[in-house]
């Protein structure tokens, strides 16, 4: 309890509040801009913050994190243009709220459900990351094979976009995490004797060019020279009779926000997704769905934000990254020298509790904010990619040198922008990759661990008790979507509303 | 108004340029006769992460020579196989002493009995300028196994699992002599660093764990781990109570230690300078508070006894592990 409240006390450094400041605007301000990712924005700026104390560094990349949830909310409703991935399905009823004239309405139930998402998450996530961090010790080499199993799984499985292009994605990330020297024997693989991959490919390299440049060549494309003329905003405050009809639709879009960002490739995207969908079979009145339903706004806006709280309880914990931004955190975590994992709460309590207690002030700073700036971050759609493109090329480049002091990396970073870009270009995501590169080598040296422990006898894992529930989980994800598949090919075919979304997507 | 928000991006971007520029300086071009060393910045690589001892003892010295010799002397973290790619590229750099680094023994001592022929780093190719600090190794248990001896292991009545800090390192090589030599059934769980071994260590997931004084202290002050050995030549001031190997009986003698190199070739003058400069580092009061808090032992020996003691200790590990036919890579 001490080292909560001292928590407050870390953010209540006139340093943190600023970085927590920036990061939330910088936050909603790439949340707006459609295309630039929190993943990529973390990946752009990540050499820049680490000049800074990796405390207040931190925070500022959270913000960025949670921030953009709230950005992304804008444009979906303004200009039928969803800022952020995880705000797709506001486009639905927001923007049909603001043809009626109700842009307002709709921005403020957003606002208002991202905050109690948020801090209901964040409330959970100051109760349970102890408890899990307790566990933590009980967590050896077999735990962590077999979580990394299921995060690949689910990674390649559950998250938006095809999943059988995820799992090939995923795969090509797990190969890549081979690259270079074994830790066990020593031998070299794939390193073509060169020194500079004798260690393998570096992580937060292959984010910056998948995320970052990736991104940026992407939107240099998508983005030419669109007009928007975003609809008029008045009336924020909704009222009672709306607020009532929004309410239990926030209640349960927190609870499946934070059991959703906890899961290995879940997070944001994922829990808008199935808050809305859960909202529209649950209603008694589905036809209003698409046409300006309150419930539609109110559900998924508030699972994304306490999804992207949530997804920090297994970061801060055990280590292990839930979605593509955790993933570019856990980096930005290695280059400030602090390793994410189990031993973190106790040794950095000033760093695990001064983040945990930076959301609650970022997202009071976010509610406040956010709807007197929504005029403000729309005029900034009109800044053309050919001009943010350059800019922000070559932050990057200048950026990832910094890291290691090494021109190779910089050559890395583009042909891993290439890459990225030609991904994205054939509907393949770059995160289910980069989350497998990452998970690869956790779980390829932690089988071989386990193994070493166990003698050579693999059903160690399955008699462990952690590790055998998790492996039994990860049977049971396996088999769902066959089983699914079986039962909807007998069924009639109904059509599917998961396709609509996902081209919506694209 | 749109021009409006293009400056504030170009401002913030101009912002975010300086910042990531700051981390480049001018580097020392220095003279041939090296008379008036250093003649601009010094950087120093160090083959490590920042925030481990091999990151932390070299940032401490660079205060030193940049209090000492009035130039700055900044820290560059080119980590990567064991401390190789900073070494290769301190062998590649002017002999000038404007790029100069503090390496590790285990890089040339150890390492070559773990890699290849064409991967081993070879301390010929560097000229050394003067020890700086030891760093011990020591064996320890979980406190609830209730061992407290290497007898103890002998009785375990089972395999026993030690956990490593990494493939070709001391703690690797300390581990594995112990058992060699006391004859008792193990097995080797390497992992990525001290942090992780001392993790799995504190969760019973490996039985004992060779560590580097300073990543047990700790756990070892509050009673959750127990010190069953230390691998230097006689006790250490850190954990006075603690037997070496050799008192039990189990002759084994491994530690690290880190040393000041230049390229080869540098100037005498050039190395004087700087020995004098890490001399005059050693006697202040701020660096050997460092040193206690961090368990090393000074090793301020002139450069000719390092590449001695290197020598003797490279020939001693290979002789051992021929003996007590150890394959570290495996």
């Amino acid at each position: 309890m001490d080292a909560f409240l001292d928590g407050f006390a870390v953010v209540s450094q006139p340093e943190n509040l600023l970085y927590c400041l920036i990061g939330v605007l910088i936050g909603m301000l790439i949340g707006v801009l459609p295309g630039l990712g929190p993943a990529a924005t973390m990946a752009i700026l990540l050499p820049v913050v680490v000049t800074v104390d990796p405390v207040a560094a931190v925070i500022m990349l959270a913000g960025i994190y949670y921030g953009a949830q709230y950005g992304g909310t804008i444009t979906s409703v303004l200009l039928r243009l969803p800022g952020e991935a995880s705000s797709v399905v506001t486009v639905f009823d927001g923007y049909a709220l603001a043809k009626q004239g109700k842009a307002g309405t709709a921005l403020g139930v957003a606002a208002i459900g991202s905050f109690v998402g948020a801090t209901f998450s964040i409330i959970l996530l100051s109760l349970s990351a102890p408890l899990v961090a307790g566990w933590a010790l009980d967590f050896g080499p077999a735990e962590y094979a077999a979580l990394a199993l299921l995060g690949v799984l689910l990674i390649a499985t559950i998250g938006s976009g095809h999943p059988v292009k995820a799992l090939i994605a995923a795969s090509i990330g797990l190969l890549l995490a081979t690259v270079g020297r074994d830790s066990f024997s020593n031998a070299q693989r794939f390193s073509f004797e060169s020194m500079q991959l004798a260690d393998g490919l570096d992580f937060v390299v292959v984010a910056m060019g998948l995320f970052g440049v990736g991104e940026i060549l992407y939107n240099l494309e998508e983005r030419h020279g669109k007009a928007h003329v975003p609809a008029a905003v008045n009336n924020i405050w909704p009222s009672r009779k709306e607020l009532r009809t929004a309410a239990p639709a926030i209640g349960r879009g927190s609870v499946i926000g934070f059991f959703l960002g906890v899961l290995p490739g879940g997070g944001a995207v994922m829990s808008s997704l199935a808050a809305y969908a859960t909202e529209k079979r649950i209603s008694k009145t589905p036809e209003r769905f698409g046409r300006g339903a309150i419930e539609g706004v109110a559900a998924p806006e508030t699972a994304n934000n306490a999804a992207a709280t949530s997804s920090f309880i297994p970061l801060l914990t055990l280590g292990i990254p839930a979605n593509a931004s955790m993933a570019m955190l856990f980096a930005a975590l290695l280059v400030l020298g602090v390793t994410p994992g189990p031993q973190l709460l106790e040794e950095r309590p000033d760093l695990f509790w001064g983040v945990v207690n930076s959301m609650y002030i970022g997202n009071v700073l976010l509610l406040i904010l956010s709807l007197p700036l929504v005029r403000i971050f729309v005029r900034i759609l009109r800044v053309r990619p050919a001009i943010l493109a350059p800019i922000t090329a070559l932050i990057t480049i200048l950026g990832v040198y910094t890291i290691n002091n090494s021109t190779f990396d910089i050559f890395v970073m583009i042909a891993f922008g290439i890459l990225g870009y030609l991904m994205k270009k054939v509907g393949f995501e770059p995160g289910p990759m980069v989350l497998a590169f990452v998970l690869g080598a956790l779980l390829e040296n932690n089988v071989r661990r386990a193994l070493l422990i166990f003698d050579g006898d693999p059903t160690g894992f399955l008699t462990r008790p952690i590790s055998g529930t998790i492996l039994a989980l990860f049977l049971v994800a396996a088999l769902f979507p066959i089983v699914q598949a079986v039962r909807h090919r007998r069924r009639a075919p109904v059509p599917d509303e998961t396709t609509q979304r996902e081209d919506v997507l694209r | 108004m749109r021009k409006q928000t293009l400056s504030l991006a170009v401002v913030a971007t101009g912002a975010a340029l300086v910042l990531s520029a700051c981390g480049g300086v001018e580097t020392s071009t220095g003279s041939d006769d090296g008379g008036d060393y250093p003649s601009g910045a010094v950087e120093m690589y160090v083959g490590a992460d920042p925030g481990g001892s091999s990151d932390l003892i070299s940032r401490q010295v660079a205060t030193g020579l940049s209090d000492e010799l009035g130039e700055t002397f900044s820290v560059i973290n080119r980590s990567g196989s064991n401390g190789a790619l900073a070494a290769a590229e301190l062998e590649q750099a002017e002999p000038d002493g404007s790029i100069i680094a503090v390496q590790n023994a285990s890089l040339f001592a150890i390492t070559p009995l773990a890699v290849a022929e064409g991967e081993v780093t070879s301390i010929d190719d560097f000229d050394v300028v003067g020890g700086v600090s030891r760093d011990d190794y020591v064996l320890v248990t979980n406190a609830d196994n209730g061992w407290a001896t290497i007898d103890d292991l002998k009785g375990a009545g089972k395999k026993v699992t030690y956990g490593t800090t990494g493939v070709g390192t001391g703690s690797q090589l300390s581990c594995a002599l112990t058992y060699s030599t006391a004859d008792v059934d193990a097995e080797a769980v390497p992992f990525d660093g001290g942090a992780p071994a001392l993790t799995a260590l504190l969760g019973n997931q490996v039985d004992t764990a060779c560590l580097q004084v300073g990543e047990a202290r700790e756990n070892l002050e509050s009673g959750k781990l127990t010190a069953l050995s230390v691998f230097a030549p006689e006790r250490i001031d850190a954990l006075p109570d603690v037997p070496t190997a050799t008192e039990q009986g189990v002759d084994v003698e491994v530690y690290q230690y880190r040393f000041m190199t230049t390229p080869k070739g540098t100037p005498q003058d050039v190395k004087d300078a700087i020995w004098e400069g890490m001399q005059a580092t050693f006697e202040t009061e701020d660096y050997q508070a460092f040193n206690e808090q961090n368990s090393l032992t000074p090793m301020e020996i002139p450069g000719d006894e390092v590449v001695e003691a290197l020598e003797t200790d490279k020939q001693r590990y290979a002789d051992l592990v021929e003996e007590y036919d150890i394959n570290l890579a495996e």
